[in-house]
């Protein structure tokens, strides 16, 4: 396994970019083959994939090495487990994924311990409770996001991540960046109202 | 009573703080509640999310952490059993909160809280109370007496208070000016989900609340 997340069978994929429409799909099929036929191969390739990401979501989020080696495995066993849950009409592996790892972010929060490696014990899921049409369109918002963010001004993609991803409140990103909240309101506004027409655009 | 409407339930802070996972731990899961019980889907914050997390720069892991992986897979999660819940018609709440109830039931009982209500501390991290509230069949609660705000949703069953009935799904959002005293139907008991700020305001102890509730 190498350590960029490529895997020895599968296309090696560079940091910073965005999956193409194609990789999704094969993630899926890995997915589903972990789900249906235990496939201890395209789960590796998952896992090389995605470990190192979450590892590298939670250090961001303040937990240092030995910590995020721990939620991400845990977390990947996790992925392990729910295969089954994985609904490829409802949504990508990477949104899988990061939920599965969001709420065990959420979980350990609440919790207030660290880790005890028991994936089993209230894992809280997404419940996949969806209707039929909001599923057919998941997948289509899915590219649309990834087609979006590319289309996006750099300065506004960053802003969407430091609130949709590392969870900053307005207040922090104001102060990291320099600028007034008020123009922190207003320019995530912008973004997130740009975004949201790109994802109408059918 | 405070009337909330969906933009508000749902403006871009709110969804940030969902999507990342930052929002207070009881308040997000009372919302998370919420949605899925109004099958409203907001999936787009965490597709961001998912995308940015594509874009993450690799952070190796340790060379047998794949092998580590495939022994804590075949070591098996404790076993299966899962505890039944003490009232087994919680079973149908979104699967968040049953887990949530089942963790809770596991540590703690269903406190006696006047005669035909219980209540079941859900433990929640933060400043915020989580707690759910059962109330027999035609039951009156004197809601509980403290002046700050409280969140409540009808997750289970029907009750009454002088405003409104609420059905599964439905909520209010009141302060201390109401008198509050739901009434359960006289067919079933009925659970109310309540964020409750403990004691303490929620002024000041959580601003999400208020860009939230409006006001």
């Amino acid at each position: 396994m190498k350590s960029d997340g490529s895997s020895s069978r599968g296309t090696p994929r560079p940091a910073g970019e965005t999956l193409g429409e194609s990789d999704r799909a094969h993630f899926a099929d890995l997915l589903v083959a972990v789900a249906e036929r235990q496939d201890r191969q395209a789960y590796a390739e998952l896992f090389g994939y995605y470990a190192p990401r979450v590892k590298s979501y939670l250090m961001r989020l303040g937990a240092d090495n030995g910590q995020a080696e721990e939620i991400a495995q845990d977390v990947m066993v996790t992925v392990w487990r729910k295969a089954q849950l994985f609904d490829r009409q409802q949504a990508s592996v990477s949104t899988w994924i990061f939920r599965v790892a969001r709420n065990r972010r959420i979980d350990l929060f609440r919790r207030g311990k660290r880790p005890d490696l028991d994936p089993e014990e209230t894992m809280i899921l997404p419940s996949g409770v969806e209707a039929p049409d909001a599923r057919v369109e998941a997948m289509e918002t899915e590219t649309r996001v990834r087609a979006a963010m590319k289309d996006l001004p750099e300065e506004q993609v960053s802003l969407l991540r430091l609130a949709f991803y590392d969870g900053l409140s307005h207040r922090e990103i104001a102060d990291k960046l320099g600028v007034p909240l008020g123009t922190v309101k207003s320019r995530i506004r912008l973004a997130f109202a740009k975004m949201k027409a790109k994802l109408g655009d059918a | 009573m405070i009337r909330v409407s969906q933009d508000k339930l749902l403006d871009d802070t709110t969804r940030a703080a969902l999507a990342s996972g930052r929002a207070e731990p009881a308040l997000s899961l009372f919302i998370d509640t919420l949605m899925e019980m109004r099958g409203i889907c907001d999936h787009e914050g965490e597709m961001i999310a998912a995308a940015v997390l594509e874009t993450e720069t690799p952070a190796a892991m340790s060379p047998n952490a794949l092998d580590m992986a495939f022994a804590a897979i075949e070591r098996g999660g404790k076993s299966n059993k899962v505890r039944a819940l003490t009232y087994p018609e919680l079973g149908d709440v979104p699967v968040a909160l049953r887990d949530l109830i089942r963790d809770a039931e596991a540590k703690r009982d269903w406190a006696y809280s006047g005669p035909g209500i219980r209540r079941l501390d859900l433990g929640a991290k933060g400043p915020l109370k989580l707690e759910i509230i059962r109330l027999d069949a035609g039951k009156a609660v004197p809601w509980h007496s403290h002046k700050g705000r409280e969140l409540t949703l009808c997750v289970h069953g029907e009750f009454s208070d002088s405003i409104a009935t609420y059905g599964p799904g439905d909520f209010s959002v009141t302060d201390g000016s109401v008198r509050h005293q739901p009434r359960a139907h006289d067919s079933a008991p009925a659970y109310a989900l309540a964020v409750t700020d403990a004691g303490l305001k929620f002024e000041g102890v959580l601003g999400a609340i208020q860009k939230i509730f409006g006001q």
